[in-house]
């Protein structure tokens, strides 16, 4: 079976001396949850918005579903980027317009810009959101306006704008950076359940290593704008974390520190279906079904 | 307090070396303001001789006796379209369709000229130079100036002064307008773009929701300012309340000229304070 994405040889330079990517080439199945790490600045944004050209690279090939990417234009361009859903670590959500709009805009590339203006959104446009808004248990708050909402309800709208694409491929950009440890597991438990339950491919950069043996079926270290690892999550031992994150790099764990008072609370919320639950609600379920240790 | 420095072979930071009183670069800064201020009085030539302290409290006296007069037709062949009330409703509407003309003008041109719009390729950038170059030349051109040559083109009267006063504001508009454009949050363009939506539905969908507050503010800001311009081009060919206003002053009709002035004088104050009201609201 043919790679959903594949890269070659690619390479993105700035200016004249920081060269961001370095001669980077890989395969990406169907399927596959690939987290990237990486020291800050080692690349992975730059690759990651190569790969649906919101950065220009410099030189080198992206291959998405069979189609040259990197030489794409227009209308050719746009049908490829509506199929590759991305999330950010700033959310990049509207901040003034309310969440029901900003899911539906994750649709305009299937609308011609004069229905843009013109004509109320398409009947299927609609359901096609509600869906997507009741997928990341945030529906009751769709007449709200985006900045209204807590970080980890935000990301999560932005992962039902990106699902309103329809995508293959969704891209991650530090989805949880900006976000408490146990939002953090709430918003990356949503990309798992999309990745497994729709098939839908993963690449998403993460800053704990802890997160990445979680969540990953499979792990890039990107170093200097190259590619330092790859491989399985299990394989990172001692050795290879210090040649990722250099010599005296430390494994910070991304633990969940509860007062006995928090402890207490989940317990009463133990049985409930956490996604009945509201935002803060869920997130600290989530928790308590991982448990501390869980992302071993 | 010194020492402290020296003990570790640091220099002594200036704070510690001079006092206000003996730092020479303060005394010289006001020396050099002394010195231009006195060459300028020099040059004016300031004379106080032709001052007239007693005929100047007898036109400040007239200024104050009002002709009512000029509130009501005078004859049948003047309508209320001719009185100062009238007269003052034109201008006020003068500012306002100026102000209209400009907006519709500096909108579509403000986008060009905002660089986050603008990028991409050399003739997107060849615009947005362009489109720069034209606000700051409209915008350092005086209104009054502009009237004149306006004037010129289409006669004494309205027409001069609402066109001059619009050509002059689609500079500043445009300038506002496009820092507006500039100013915005770069996070949701670069989202909309990614789901593959193009240029003109990223402005739509994630430009406009972030300059709208801005863009009411700006043109609620203008129009106050024209409004209380409009009286000022009458003297220089412009139409309205203000052409009014220049000939009761040259025919020494101080008590008209004094009403007029009072007009526009609470007809400022009054659009000054709304503006404010709904700009302060707004944001």
């Amino acid at each position: 079976m043919p790679a959903l994405l594949e890269i070659r040889d690619l390479v993105k330079i700035y200016s004249r001396d920081t060269r961001a990517l370095d001669g980077i080439s890989l395969d990406i199945r169907r399927g596959e949850f690939v987290v990237l790490i990486g020291l800050s600045g080692s690349g992975k944004s730059t690759l990651l918005r190569c790969i649906n050209r919101l950065v220009e690279p410099t030189s080198g090939q992206v291959i998405f579903e069979g189609n040259d990417v990197t030489h794409a234009r227009g209308l050719h361009l746009r049908r490829i980027r509506r199929r590759i859903g991305m999330i950010f670590q700033q959310f990049n959500l509207v901040k003034r317009s309310s969440v029901f709009a900003n899911v539906l805009a994750g649709r305009l590339g299937y609308r011609s810009p004069w229905r843009t203006i013109a004509s109320r959104p398409s009947r299927e446009d609609v359901a096609l959101a509600f869906e997507n808004l009741e997928r990341v248990s945030i529906l009751e708050k769709a007449y709200v306006r985006a900045d209204a909402l807590s970080g980890g309800q935000q990301q999560r709208v932005g992962i039902a704008r990106a699902l309103m694409q329809q995508p293959q491929l969704m891209l991650a950009d530090e989805p949880v950076a900006s976000l408490d440890p146990a939002t953090s597991h709430s918003v990356l438990r949503y990309l798992e359940e999309i990745n497994k339950t729709d098939g839908i491919t993963v690449i998403c950069s993460l800053h704990f290593l802890s997160l990445a043996r979680r969540y990953g079926t499979r792990v890039i270290a990107l170093k200097a704008g190259r590619v330092a690892f790859d491989g399985k999550p299990a394989e990172i031992d001692e050795r290879r974390f210090k040649e990722i994150y250099g010599e005296d790099a430390v494994e910070v764990e991304i633990g969940v520190a509860r007062t006995a008072e928090e402890q207490r609370a989940d317990e009463a919320r133990k049985l409930l279906d956490p996604r009945a639950l509201s935002d803060a609600a869920t997130d600290a379920a989530v928790v308590e079904r991982l448990g501390p240790g869980a992302d071993r | 307090m010194a020492e402290y420095f020296v003990a570790r072979g640091l220099p002594v930071p200036p704070e510690l070396r001079r006092t206000p009183l003996t730092d020479w670069r303060r005394w010289s800064a006001i020396g050099v303001t002394l010195a231009v201020l006195y060459v300028g009085v020099r040059l004016l030539d300031i004379d106080l001789s032709r001052a007239n302290p007693q005929y100047a409290g007898t036109r400040i006296i007239s200024l104050l006796q009002w002709d009512l007069s000029i509130l009501t037709p005078q004859n049948e062949f003047e309508t209320f379209w001719d009185t100062a009330g009238g007269l003052m409703i034109v201008t006020i509407f003068l500012g306002v369709v100026a102000t209209a003309i400009s907006i519709v003008f500096a909108l579509p041109l403000a986008f060009l000229g905002a660089r986050n719009i603008m990028t991409g390729n050399p003739v997107a950038s060849a615009i947005y130079g362009v489109a720069r170059v034209l606000f700051t030349v409209m915008r350092s051109i005086d209104v009054l100036i502009v009237v004149i040559i306006f004037s010129v083109i289409f006669g004494l009267g309205s027409a001069a002064g609402v066109f001059g006063l619009a050509f002059h504001n689609i500079g500043v508009l445009g300038k506002l307008y496009s820092e507006a454009i500039e100013g915005i949050d770069p996070g949701p363009p670069e989202a909309i773009t990614a789901t593959g939506a193009t240029r003109f539905q990223v402005v739509w969908a994630a430009v406009l929701p972030q300059i709208v507050n801005p863009f009411i503010s700006f043109s609620i800001y203008r129009l106050d300012a024209n409004v209380r311009l409009a009286p000022v081009l009458g003297f220089v060919g412009g139409g309205g309340i203000g052409q009014y206003l220049f000939q009761t002053i040259n025919l020494f009709q101080y008590n008209k000229a004094g009403l007029i002035i009072f007009m526009i004088v609470i007809t400022v104050a009054a659009m000054d304070f709304a503006s404010a009201q709904i700009r302060r609201r707004l944001l």
